[in-house]
């Protein structure tokens, strides 16, 4: 969709090779679910550790991102599959 | 001196043509006195602004017995519509409409099948992070 991509820290080839401490799969509900399902998720994973959102809602590619950020994570990156986008964040807190 | 510019945004969740004229009015205040705005468009804001709807949106929200009454006299003040008040506000300052990616996805509607006034479908984390950037927000 039209805006502009928030900029991660990774590159997309070091998107693919990550080993994610947990996985979310919110394709299928539309917004706000995979926010809020993300922010229940990284609960579950470690400091330090890497929580992979899965949704095909076309806000949360940005959401996440500005989610992270004002949260005090790292937002790493985003792959676009067919029909849906992989999120990369880093837990720091 | 470089004063940062004043921002508004407002989640238009109405789909009627009083309140989306009172809108346009509004926005077009607040781009001329040099405003930033925002507008975040939800269930029938959406509606109103597909582009096989907006023309032919005649639906009040109150005082229906006044309508036609209003409509007329909208037209002897040479009134523009709501929508071309918001495309003259879009062309003389900084203007940017967003659809709700959950009212999109109930027209099941693309960015395509909205008016080219809309600038993307965006989802309501990123809305909310810029409404609490905004110095005025509202909920139309």
């Amino acid at each position: 969709m039209g805006m502009n991509e928030i900029k991660g820290e990774l590159s997309p080839e070091e998107l693919r090779k990550l080993k994610p401490n947990k996985t979310v799969d919110a394709r299928g509900m539309s917004c706000p679910g995979p926010l809020l399902a993300a922010k229940q998720a990284i609960t579950e994973v470690p400091v330090g550790g890497i929580l992979e959102t899965l949704s095909s809602d076309p806000g949360t590619k940005r959401d996440l991102p500005l989610w992270a950020k004002k949260m005090g994570h790292v937002y790493l990156g985003t792959i676009e599959e067919p029909g849906y986008w992989r999120i990369f964040v880093r837990r720091m807190k | 001196m470089g004063e940062k510019r004043k921002k508004m945004a407002v989640a238009v969740f109405s789909g009627s043509i009083d309140r989306l004229t009172g809108l346009a009015i509004l926005v077009s205040g607040a781009v001329a006195m040099g405003m930033e705005v925002e507008l975040f468009l939800q269930l029938w804001g959406a509606y109103s602004f597909r582009k096989d709807v907006i023309q032919k949106n005649m639906n009040f929200s109150e005082f229906q017995n006044l309508s036609s009454e209003v409509a007329k006299r909208l037209q002897e003040l040479k009134l523009p519509s709501w929508f071309d008040l918001l495309r003259e506000a879009k062309r003389m300052g900084n203007l940017k409409i967003y659809v709700c990616s959950t009212a999109a996805a109930i027209w099941k509607a693309k960015k395509e099948d909205f008016v080219d006034l809309v600038d993307d479908i965006i989802g309501v984390g990123e809305w909310v992070d810029k409404m609490s950037e905004a110095d005025i927000t509202l909920f139309v």
